[in-house]
């Protein structure tokens, strides 16, 4: 299965089960505005990977699932159970699609939504949720029933179909299609808009609405009208039906109820809650919707209960004694999705990143003790030969072990930069049309592997590039043709590994970086002193294209959007410990060149100011931020001390300690962290708290390798340095 | 061609009668409007000719043995007589 599909199932599976969680909350708290808010969101990121792995019918699914969110957002009422069902019926398609397309491989062909977006769409045009389903207050319904009176006795469905005018062209013939439903009973065709005069008739646009009286129940009318059934209203009749519901299930009913069954019995020993939930409610809205009010009640209690008691059997029970005054039916075989599922579920496991750093850190100890044995060898070999001889065994084994080891955590987070690259040549097509410059992309070496944290970072600075190489240094046909060069331009992106470096390029064949304009541009904004820039190499004036406040572009595109310059992918590549460079020709177009590094570890931190200065203090040591008052602070010989949660712990003035200046008169309380290292407290007064970030740690070296109390650097955004404290240090 | 126009001006809708049908019976229709349409050997009969017919109203002569047509379509037409 290609990288984009499997991305697409990862996450969509992700955003069902978020999706799920937040629908079954929305209907114990309907007011959620964030639990909405969330759902929307997913549905609308599930329709956008679905749109983007081009699968139309679970995009066209989601956007039905949207509509009905959407609605309820208009009409500012609270979500009704019925739309939860079918947002969430709409979500175990998504689920069945999901399976098939693991199982495969491939998009389901044939894949239609037509039946979920005509249930979706129902309560806008049906009954209303709760509403016995025989409402044929419909004036067609009515019309039609009055129109065929023979029929309507036997009637159990009543559909109308509007096709669109452009069905011809879809080899769609309406009449046919309806002659064709099992179960007709009579036909009515009349003009959707009134009908033109014959002259004026378009043969070839469709204006009929027909409506139809069946013999079958709604749904199977539904899954009969297949691709067509968006296109359809569908009314149940109460005439024919009602009797028979009262004693026994109808067929639809049944079989709603059996698949949950096979979907409790396919969860076994996980009781996930939220599944055990969604076939509590959805046995409870089928009891609901063929009338047995007291026993939908029933089972909705029955189901919070089990909820609660994570108890898989006593709805089990529930729903098998709901079922049992129903006609026997076929043994359900067991459901082949639900088996395929169990089987492939364990296929992808995402980790948390956090747990694969501690797993590098261990790693990096394990070195450490290996180095130590290394150590203890070179000892005992003046101690005794036979003790050297075993250790040195030991250390080698050892060695080898922990070479391993560091070698696969470090694989753990190394990704194809595919991952990155796949989705660019759609983007430059699209550009390319939007532009009406004539481009494609060319991707080399996009199985290069990289960092994790590398190629996802990696995405926003090549999408700004490439916007960039399209908007300047493609030029349209014309241009090209007047210039000799082929019509359609060529965009390459190169990637290869270097050493323990991974080099990436975008190569264009426009028209290259017209120097003298970013010699005008830098001076009209003063991104350089005027002198400075006559003095500069052309290079070094390709190079300012990179520089705080340099941005050629007039526009704000909806791509880069942000009105950020080349200075934010500079900015990202170097947090990333990289570089970017570009390099052009005049006429013959650009390259921009990332250089990043193979491997990158992000820490969190926490800043904080002291003595005028920014620190970062890595976030795992940190326990909580208090305010302490000068006066709770007491002298324990030379040290100071505070009392926290009932224990005595050290107290270090940061500023003092770094030796940067004291502000020892502040009489106000200030901020103290609260840190935790090998199990022991510790406090550091600071002046002010700064925020969180990620960072990647850098080793100091060189002269200030040797410095206390410091772990390392990294490069903020903002290019100055901050310093990483080692906290067990400065509170030794 | 399952749209024929005799001599005596009956217009007959034979076998399947497809969309691509639809144009030539509304040009038949518009030049001569009093035509009658001899349907009994049409088989299929497609929603634009339906619309056609629907909207030109011609007499109509003969029962196509389609079931289809026979029980369900022909009573649309034959409700509305020109």
């Amino acid at each position: 299965m290609d990288e984009l599909l499997q991305q697409f199932l990862i996450e969509s599976r992700e955003l069902v089960d978020q999706a799920t969680d937040d629908l079954l909350a929305l209907e114990k708290a309907p007011n959620d505005a964030e639990r909405f808010d969330n759902a929307f969101r997913a549905f609308h990121t599930l329709k956008g990977g679905a749109g983007i792995v081009e699968f139309t019918a679970m995009a066209d699914a989601m956007h039905g699932a949207e509509d009905v969110l959407t609605a309820a957002r208009k009409a500012s009422a609270p979500m009704s159970t019925q739309d939860i069902s079918n947002c969430l019926m709409c979500l175990d398609q998504v689920v069945e699609w999901l399976d098939a397309i693991q199982s495969t491989g491939v998009v389901p062909v044939g894949a239609s939504a037509a039946a979920v977006i005509a249930r979706l769409a129902r309560p806008t045009t049906g009954p209303p949720a709760g509403a016995p389903p025989a409402d044929v207050t419909d004036v067609w319904v009515q019309g039609l029933m009055t129109a065929h009176r023979n029929a309507a006795a036997q009637a159990q469905t009543a559909i109308r179909y509007r096709p669109d005018s452009r069905s011809f062209f879809r080899q769609e013939d309406p009449l046919a299609r309806i002659g064709a439903l099992p179960g007709l009973l009579a036909l009515d065709v009349g003009p959707r808009d009134s009908w033109p005069m014959l002259e004026e008739l378009d043969p070839f646009s469709c204006n009929v609405v027909v409506t139809a009286l069946l013999a079958i129940s709604a749904g199977d009318a539904l899954a009969a009208l297949g691709s067509e059934a968006h296109h359809c209203d569908v009314a149940t009749l109460r005439t024919h039906t009602g009797a028979s519901m009262d004693h026994s299930l109808s067929k639809q009913a049944h079989e709603v109820l059996e698949a949950q069954l096979s979907l409790l019995a396919g969860i076994g020993e996980r009781q996930a809650p939220s599944l055990i939930a969604s076939a509590g409610t959805v046995a409870a809205n089928v009891l609901r919707h063929i009338g047995k009010i007291a026993d939908a009640d029933r089972m909705a209690a029955t189901a919070a209960h089990c909820v609660a008691a994570h108890d898989l059997a006593g709805l089990q029970q529930a729903i098998r004694a709901a079922l049992g005054g129903a006609p026997p039916a076929p043994a359900a075989p067991p459901e082949p999705a639900q088996a395929r599922r169990d089987e492939g579920g364990a296929q992808t496991l995402r980790v948390d990143a956090a747990r694969i750093d501690a797993l590098v850190r261990l790693t990096g100890e394990l070195i450490v003790a290996k180095n130590a044995i290394g150590h203890s060898v070179r000892l005992a070999e003046t101690e005794g030969a036979a003790l050297a001889a075993t250790l040195k065994s030991r250390h080698a084994a050892l060695e080898r072990l922990v070479g391993e080891l560091q070698r696969s955590v470090v694989a753990m987070r190394v990704l194809p930069l595919r991952v990155a690259l796949q989705r660019f040549p759609r983007l430059i097509r699209e550009m390319s049309v939007d532009l009406e410059k004539p481009a494609t992309l060319v991707l080399e070496g996009e199985d290069t592997e990289a960092d994790k944290a590398i190629v996802e970072v990696l995405v926003e600075p090549l999408v700004h590039v490439l916007r960039n190489a399209m908007d300047h240094g493609v030029e349209t046909a014309a241009v090209r043709a007047a210039a000799g060069k082929p019509g359609t331009a060529t965009i390459r992106i190169r990637a290869f590994r270097a050493g323990e470096h991974v080099t990436l390029e975008v190569v264009d064949d426009g028209g290259g970086i017209d120097v003298s304009r970013v010699r005008e541009v830098a001076n009209e904004r003063k991104v350089a002193p005027e002198e400075t820039l006559a003095s500069m190499s052309d290079a070094e004036v390709i190079d300012l294209i990179f520089a705080p406040g340099f941005s050629t572009a007039t526009t704000v595109t909806e791509l880069s959007g942000r009105g950020v310059g080349m200075d934010a992918v500079r900015t990202a590549v170097k947090r990333l410990g990289g570089h970017v460079t570009a390099t052009s020709v005049a006429g013959q177009g650009t390259t921009v060149r990332f250089t990043l590094p193979f491997s990158v570890m992000m820490t969190r931190v926490m800043t904080v100011e002291a003595g005028g200065q920014q620190f970062g203090i890595p976030l795992d040591a940190v326990i909580e931020t208090i305010r302490v008052p000068r006066s709770s602070v007491f002298r324990i010989g030379a040290a100071q001390a505070i009392v926290f949660r009932d224990k005595t712990i050290p107290l270090v003035r940061l500023s003092q300690a770094l030796g940067a200046g004291s502000r020892d008169d502040s009489d106000d309380a200030s901020p103290v962290v609260i840190t935790k290292v090998d199990g022991d407290f510790g406090a550091l007064q600071v002046d002010r708290i700064g925020e969180r970030m990620e960072i990647m740690l850098e080793p100091l070296d060189g002269l200030l390798g040797g410095l206390p109390g410091i772990a390392g650097s990294t490069l903020l955004g903002d290019g100055s340095v901050l310093l990483v404290l080692d906290v067990a240090e400065l509170l030794r | 061609m399952t749209v024929r126009l005799a001599a005596d001006g009956t217009l007959s809708l034979l076998g399947l009668c497809g969309v691509e049908d639809a144009e030539v019976l509304q040009h038949h229709l518009l030049a001569a409007p009093e035509s009658t349409v001899e349907w009994s050997g049409c088989q299929h009969l497609h929603t634009a000719i339906l619309q056609v017919l629907l909207i030109a109203k011609p007499r109509l002569r003969g029962v196509p043995s389609n079931p289809f047509l026979r029980s369900h379509v022909e009573p649309l037409l034959a409700r509305k007589p020109k």
